[in-house]
């Protein structure tokens, strides 16, 4: 049997893999060959090689994903790693989601290991050790065979799901040899292919869940069918911290046509009927009696302004210094001086958060779009008091993710209305209450103030940044432990790559009763566009090229300048642009949680004025994130990147009133369309490092470029988002 | 209330001002077309109703009484229209969520104008992709349309 496995519908057989892997940090669990396993022929008479793979006698090979698949490519690019080392025949491979098991937790040092999705290091963490259960598998296979054909091991090769002899040429399919291989100890350090003879790895193969998602047949949580299923809609209370007291109609709303039964959780009401939409109404007929909490009188303009008062307070925590940039500062000359504001932003997935649940006495079962399958164990191992291997998690494809689908506060009120009737409930939440009732990226305000020396460049800069902190929430421990301060807020601003001769980073959490969480980039989507936006500045102010000015802050860098030098040369910087032409440059050097990677970004951006208007029509993105498991996945993260990211700079923005979210639907919080989509060049810089993240590095560097450009054409800085495209 | 859905006779006895998708979704069980905001903003739930592209979670199923409806899983038996097929080439999906309501709504405009330019595709295709495959999207366009 497959642990806790999904079959999905099966897809072509086609597909590449995505790009390099950093092994792991310091702070990352050690990689171990993990050879535990359980020998099982399951009921179609697979057999399990190891943890990631099961082969049948027809020669089938399933591959099994630890990594949910939100868009990012894991679904292809996971098992070309596992393919590669064990020689499989791609067009011979299925791949299934699995959970339930340590091969596939992962996590820092100071965390639990866990099975989840996060902070773009699904390669970093899995590169390594793919590859060896790909090469533990092919050793077992290919002993077999050769003490089938009483030769020894090392006259054996293998291709496409065979064991050759190399002197006779006979040879025994990987069907032939799985059942006795499957009884073999495995090797904990087998012996790794070299990477130049790597087939697949690096190769720009086509996604697997491409045919199965242009039919209608890939299926996501919302599409999951469990027989006996009922379905449940939600009421939330209206502010964000909002608690129900009471149901004022719920015989009335019992009485509705479907309807089956009312539930009361703390933070809505969930009515469950025989179909969604008879659900729905009964929701919409539903009166609360509600406690509104901390939230009641919180308000977007105070939110602003307690941010911008914390921009001059006289303390704050210090995350970075170096030399003297006090005094500095203080003694004057050329200064530079900005402050930049970042808004509330939401996630706002295509598939709203939902999930199917069946709490029985036995055990748990969850179906959908899991992004932490072990938090979903966790959640509701606690809140019903089960232990965790009981607690059964299928993840199906995930509508868009972005950090959303990492929590499990979803999947808690399907259990709790499961609980409730004593049968599966698929609990979808409705686009307003998705977008009223999320975890939100944190608004954040800053100041840099610089001086700058006879050549234009920072002698001395300070960078104050203020608003909500995200770990000042969710990890207020290991934030206190670490001197106060959120490396999320100050993403590429503590650690800055520029060389600046005396810096100093310090924030403020100006706390507030709003839910927060991850979202694609994180804080980087606001400290990217605050740090890149003041370079520019800085470089307007020496009379210099944004290109060369930052070519002369990371002199020190011979990456960095491969990088800047590979988004100008593809850009053709260095020709003047069409007229009506504007252009912005910018950086970002992505460095992943617990510095588990980095990523080298560039980026060149042409917005052309069309009337009054602007848009955006072309970027070029140069990105070094080490070997390219896959080029073409890495092409499409940073391409929906950029795109994810103009709708960031352009349009998005959460307000609060008394609590209550402003915004409910894509007519009031809109996303990029087609027509403002730009052409997208991205160059690949060919690197020998191991793969590094690539899922989230392109977003930061958007909101400067397309702010530099806009100054530019009207001489007027951009220093909040979202901006217009205006004069 | 009788409808020819994929080309099968459909009947659905509810509430004649239920959406469309969740008739079709619920009901007749075809998953494939999608909720996406409930307001005809996102076109995921796109359907064809009599060849034309229409937003299926603000359309009462009343309204779609004798009419012809396609769905994703009725667009082809094997993924072959040349929509589907241009999908494949390009590699257009990220996540996947928002596609069956373009292939839809390409297919629809792709019927009324076999050689749409750019700005005609800017101007026609309104669906939303929050992965923003737009770039694929608009090239994956052009080479149904050769």
């Amino acid at each position: 049997m497959l642990p806790q496995s999904n079959p999905i519908a099966s897809p072509a057989r086609r597909g590449f893999l995505k790009g390099g892997m950093a092994l792991a940090g310091a702070l990352c669990i050690p990689l171990p060959a993990l050879a535990s396993r359980t020998v099982d022929s399951g009921p179609h008479g697979t057999h399990e090689i190891t943890d990631w793979i099961w082969i049948e006698p027809n020669g089938k090979i399933t591959l099994g994903l630890s990594q949910c698949e939100c868009g990012q490519g894991v679904y292809t690019g996971m098992p070309q790693v596992l393919a590669d080392e064990l020689d499989a025949d791609w067009q011979q491979v299925a791949v299934t989601f699995v959970t339930g098991r340590d091969a596939y937790r992962t996590g820092a040092a100071y965390e639990e290991p866990q099975q989840f999705v996060g902070a773009s290091m699904s390669a970093t963490l899995f590169y390594q050790r793919l590859r060896v259960a790909g090469a533990q598998a092919r050793e077992v296979l290919v002993m077999t065979a050769a003490k089938r054909l009483q030769v020894r091991p090392g006259q054996c090769y293998t291709e496409k799901g065979r064991v050759y002899h190399g002197a006779t040429g006979r040879s025994f399919s990987y069907g032939e040899l799985a059942e006795e291989a499957a009884k073999l100890p495995l090797n904990p350090t087998p012996r790794l292919k070299n990477e130049a003879a790597h087939q697949l790895i690096g190769k720009d193969l086509q996604r697997l869940d491409t045919p199965a998602k242009v039919d209608g047949s890939a299926e996501f949580g919302i599409d999951v069918k469990v027989p006996g299923m009922l379905y449940g809609a939600l009421k939330f209370a209206p502010t964000v911290t909002g608690k129900v007291t009471g149901l004022r109609n719920a015989e009335a709303v019992k009485a509705m046509p479907g309807v089956q039964a009312v539930v009361q959780a703390p933070d809505a009401a969930i009515v469950v009927a025989t179909s969604y939409w008879l659900a729905k109404k009964g929701a919409d007929a539903l009166e609360l009696e509600v406690d509104p909490g901390p939230s009641r009188s919180l308000d977007s303009d105070q939110i602003l302004a307690a941010r911008q008062a914390a921009l001059g307070a006289p303390e704050a925590v210090v995350a970075t210094q170096l030399g003297d940039p006090d005094a500095v500062l203080a003694a004057g000359g050329k200064l530079v001086e900005a402050d930049y504001h970042t808004p509330y932003i939401v996630h706002a997935t295509m598939e709203s958060v939902n999930a199917t649940v069946h709490v029985r006495e036995d055990a748990i079962e969850v179906w959908g779009p899991i992004q932490g399958q072990d938090f979903v164990r966790n959640a509701l191992g606690k809140l019903y008091q089960r232990k965790p291997e009981t607690i059964i998690v299928h993840t199906t494809f995930l509508g868009g993710s972005f950090g959303r689908k990492f929590l499990p506060d979803f999947v808690v009120h399907a259990a709790r209305a499961s609980a409730a009737v004593g049968k599966p409930v698929k609990v979808i939440r409705s686009r307003e209450d998705d977008i009223r009732h999320g975890f939100y990226r944190p608004g954040v305000s800053g100041r840099f103030r610089a001086v700058l020396d006879d050549k234009g460049l920072p002698r001395a800069m300070h960078a104050r940044l203020t608003g909500q902190s995200l770990y000042g929430v969710i990890k207020a421990e290991r934030m206190a432990k670490n001197g106060g301060w959120d490396e999320t807020m100050l993403e590429a601003i503590y650690d800055c790559v520029y060389r600046v001769p005396n810096l100093k980073v310090d924030m403020i959490d100006v706390k507030q009763p709003i839910p927060v969480s991850f979202m694609r980039s994180v804080g980087s989507t606001s400290s990217i566009f605050m740090l890149e936006s003041f370079v520019n500045e800085m470089a307007d102010a020496a009379g210099m090229d944004p290109y060369r000015y930052r070519r002369a802050l990371l002199a020190h860098n011979p990456l960095a300048l491969r990088v800047l030098d590979a988004a100008a040369k593809a850009a053709n910087w260095d020709r003047k642009p069409a007229p009506g032409v504007s252009r912005g440059f910018t950086f970002n050097l992505y460095t992943g949680r617990g510095e588990a990677f980095q990523t080298y970004v560039a980026m060149a951006l042409e917005l052309e004025r069309s009337g009054k208007a602007f848009r955006v029509r072309r970027v070029v993105c140069a990105v070094e994130c080490g070997r390219a498991i896959n080029p073409n996945l890495i092409r499409a993260n940073i391409e929906g990147g950029i795109g994810f990211a103009l709708t960031n700079t352009l349009k998005s923005e959460i307000t609060f009133k008394a609590g209550v979210v402003q915004q409910s639907n894509f007519h009031d919080y809109p996303l990029l369309q087609l027509a403002e989509m730009p052409k997208i060049d991205v160059v690949i810089v060919p690197s020998d490092r191991p793969p590094q993240g690539c899922g989230e590095v392109s977003l930061g560097p958007v909101a400067p470029a397309v702010a530099h450009a806009l100054y530019l054409a009207t001489k007027a800085r951009r220093r909040s988002m979202p901006m217009k495209l205006e004069a | 209330m009788d409808f020819v859905l994929n080309g099968k006779a459909t009947r659905f006895d509810g509430d004649g001002d239920t959406p469309l998708l969740w008739v079709i979704r619920d009901d007749a069980g075809l998953t494939g077309t999608k909720y996406g905001c409930g307001i005809g903003a996102c076109g995921a739930c796109t359907v064809h109703v009599d060849g034309n592209a229409q937003r299926s979670c603000v359309t009462p199923v009343s309204s779609v009484a004798g009419r012809k409806v396609t769905t994703i899983e009725g667009l082809s038996p094997d993924r072959s229209s040349k929509v589907q097929q241009a999908w494949i080439a390009k590699d257009v999906p990220q996540c996947g969520y928002c596609q069956s309501g373009m292939v839809m709504a390409v297919t629809a405009l792709l019927k009324q104008n076999p050689h749409p330019t750019d700005k005609e595709i800017d101007a026609s295709v309104s669906n939303l992709c929050r992965c923003a495959t737009y770039h694929r999207i608009r090239e994956a366009v052009h080479a149904a349309a050769k």
